[in-house]
């Protein structure tokens, strides 16, 4: 390996930057590995520079087109590069603007910024949330929730997992702990051990569309929200109309009319227009950890997508990769008739592990089979 | 081009890979930073081969750990040899050992089992390679356990203390992305993707790994899975494939493609019956122009 200059490694250390910047998942490390590849290969090749900073750089395909572009830019000449270059030629961002090219994680960065210059604090919207509204619900309608969602709770609560634990009944014999018993009685196996699987926790993530076109249905819709939350540790609620709020905390409280006095104070756009693409890439941008194949992620949503349809097929499609089951509850699947034609239905049906109907109790009741990993 | 990363593309070339710059400078780097490499793409396009490769160029041995759904640290890491170390408490049955001395006995290196990962840790002699095969069919746990391993590789038993490795082996994985894998483990890694190859490059392949190939035959069946890559088919057929159908036409003693050939021989490179009805109709319809006008 020779010597990297000073000047290369400071403009390696932009170029890696720029690229942090632009939504890559780079560390200090990668800079490090960057410029130890850069002292490993042909300096004055263009090429060898190239592949050489992609294969440490570059972490997974999708993000090859963006780097590409701004090494075009960014690595202008063969030999090591001037100081203080123009930190980002204009033509840069449009060359990585191309719509083929653009990476699902990059996008919903640039989703959740337009997000939250969007972001109305609308009070007559609030007003819309209107207490009257969901106030007036039925105390056996809450309690038939109540028990659905305990029902479910139970389900996703306890699997056989992948690791092993040593426990007095099992389902195996532990031969490890077997053979050091036996030791004592000279190799006489008189007592066996056991060992079982660990539980395995299953953790979901409700998505819940709460805009002016899911207003029929948001009575059952929050109830059903409310008891799942109170009824089981690992839920995860969000709501989204025009942006994504985290609802989780304002849903647990000891009362129905507290939850829901909780969500009128936390969530601002009731009843507006939906960006369902938009809320899930904030949702992804802004919780990445929350999702893994442990994870149950559920859309409740009837589709009508105002945003680009497009968005909303990326951010699925990421969801699915990383979920265990992504599911989409549809109110509108239950009416007779009803196709999902939508544009918004369009996009999301190819990244779908189940597409369902939610508009009344009895199609909560078959979301349980769903909900199982 | 450095001259380093010359050698083992001749190298591999010299191996019968067939290959480019950015695989070369890849495994180049890999060498040169001791980071593990991870090779994604298409099933069939030469992931494995590979680590293949590179234990021959370096003269090591290749320690192959092939991933699945549910695979864990027993057949991973290691495992005690249950059945032996019984055997010896019964041999040693009337020795006046103590129970501490006895046991200590049983959990020593001899009763190791060494699955793949223990043994790439362990190897004596000259560093080997160590191929983690579709690493995105193991769950994500094993993942995590993963990370720790290729981390500093140094691996804790209870019974025996800390093993670290003398050499570091190197390492491929290779992924066929049936699930993404997660952030920390492609941090870890330098990152290789490889495409379908390009006409020339896979004409190149067929050449070089089936030398008696007719020249006709070996660019009309190069072609023809060509026209293939473009269908909407669910399993595309890869280069493994080109090279399936062509070694089974020489069998046959063909010297050039034509369309009954083809329909006798779909099942080489086409895995699903779904494509195979999409295939056949399109030979019907004669929309398949490989084979009408063979490259020239």
């Amino acid at each position: 390996m020779s010597a990297v200059s000073a000047d290369l490694v400071e403009h390696t250390a932009r170029f890696c930057r720029r690229l942090r910047a632009e939504g890559l998942p780079l560390g200090p490390g990668d800079t490090l590995d960057a410029t130890r590849a850069l002292g490993s290969v042909d300096l004055v090749d263009r090429e060898d520079v190239r592949l050489g900073l992609r294969a440490t750089l570059v972490k997974r395909v999708e993000d090859a087109p963006l780097f590409d572009a701004l090494f075009e830019s960014f690595w202008t000449g063969p030999a090591p590069v001037p100081r203080n270059p123009p930190v980002v030629p204009p033509d840069a961002d449009e060359d990585s603007e191309g719509p083929a090219s653009i990476s699902p994680r990059r996008r919903s960065v640039h989703a959740f910024q337009d997000l939250e210059e969007l972001a109305i604090p609308a009070p007559s919207s609030r007003e819309a949330l209107g207490r009257q509204d969901f106030a007036s619900f039925g105390e056996d309608e809450l309690r038939a929730v109540t028990t659905l969602a305990r029902r479910i709770a139970r389900r996703l609560a306890a699997r056989p997992g992948r690791r092993w634990k040593l426990s007095r009944r099992g389902e195996q014999v532990s031969l490890r702990r077997t053979l050091r018993e036996a030791l004592k009685t000279g190799g006489e196996l008189s007592t066996l051990t056991w060992r079982r699987r660990k539980l395995r926790r299953t953790r979901l993530v409700i998505l819940a569309d709460v805009s002016g076109s899911m207003d029929l249905y948001a009575r059952l819709l929050l109830q059903f929200l409310y008891a799942l939350q109170n009824a089981f540790a690992r839920v995860e609620t969000f709501v989204f109309a025009t942006r994504l709020s985290r609802v989780t905390d304002e849903l647990r409280a000891p009362g129905y009319r507290d939850a829901l006095g909780n969500l009128s104070d936390r969530v601002q756009d009731w009843s507006g227009g939906t960006r369902i693409g938009e809320s899930l890439s904030a949702f992804l941008s802004s919780w990445p950890r929350l999702v893994d194949r442990r994870t149950v992620v559920v859309v409740l949503s009837d589709g009508w997508e105002t945003g680009d349809p497009d968005v909303l097929g990326e951010a699925l499609a990421l969801l699915h990769r990383r979920a265990g089951r992504l599911v989409w509850l549809n109110p509108l699947l239950g009416s007779p008739g009803y196709e999902p034609l939508t544009r918004g239905m369009q996009a999301a049906l190819p990244h779908l592990d189940v597409f369902a109907p939610a508009n009344d109790l009895a199609s909560l009741e078959q979301l349980a089979r769903h909900l199982s990993l | 081009m450095r001259e380093e990363i010359q050698r083992i593309q001749q190298a591999m070339e010299r191996e019968g890979y067939v290959t480019d710059r950015a695989v070369a400078t890849a495994v180049h780097l890999s060498m040169t930073l001791g980071k593990p490499l991870l090779v994604e793409g298409h099933p069939g396009v030469g992931k494995t081969e590979i680590a293949k490769v590179l234990a021959v160029m370096q003269q090591g041995d290749l320690i192959r750990l092939q991933c699945y759904e549910g695979l864990d640290a027993t057949t991973a890491l290691y495992e005690w040899n249950y059945p032996k170390q019984l055997l010896h408490i019964r041999l040693q049955q009337d020795g006046d050992q103590s129970v501490a001395t006895r046991e200590a006995d049983i959990f020593s290196e001899r009763f190791l089992l060494k699955r793949p990962l223990l043994a790439a840790i362990t190897h004596q002699g000259r560093p080997p390679v160590l191929l983690i095969d579709e690493v995105d069919r193991a769950d994500e746990e094993f993942e995590a356990f993963l990370l720790e391993v290729l981390s500093d590789f140094q691996v804790t038993i209870p019974e025996v203390g800390t093993v670290r490795a003398e050499a570091r082996p190197s390492v491929v994985l290779t992924s066929n992305r049936a699930r993404d894998l997660s952030d920390a483990l492609r941090r870890r890694c330098l990152y290789l993707w490889i495409d379908y190859p390009s006409l020339e490059k896979e004409l190149r392949i067929v050449r070089t790994r089936i030398p008696g190939i007719d020249e006709r035959l070996a660019r009309e069946v190069t072609a023809f899975i060509h026209s293939l890559r473009r269908l909407k088919l669910a399993k595309v057929p890869g280069v493994a494939e080109s090279l399936d159908w062509a070694r089974a036409l020489v069998v046959l003693h063909a010297t050039h493609l034509d369309e009954e050939l083809v329909r006798e021989t779909l099942g080489c490179f086409l895995k699903d019956e779904e494509d195979l009805r999409t295939v056949s109709a399109r030979l019907d319809a004669g929309e398949l122009p490989a084979l009408a006008s063979p490259v020239a």
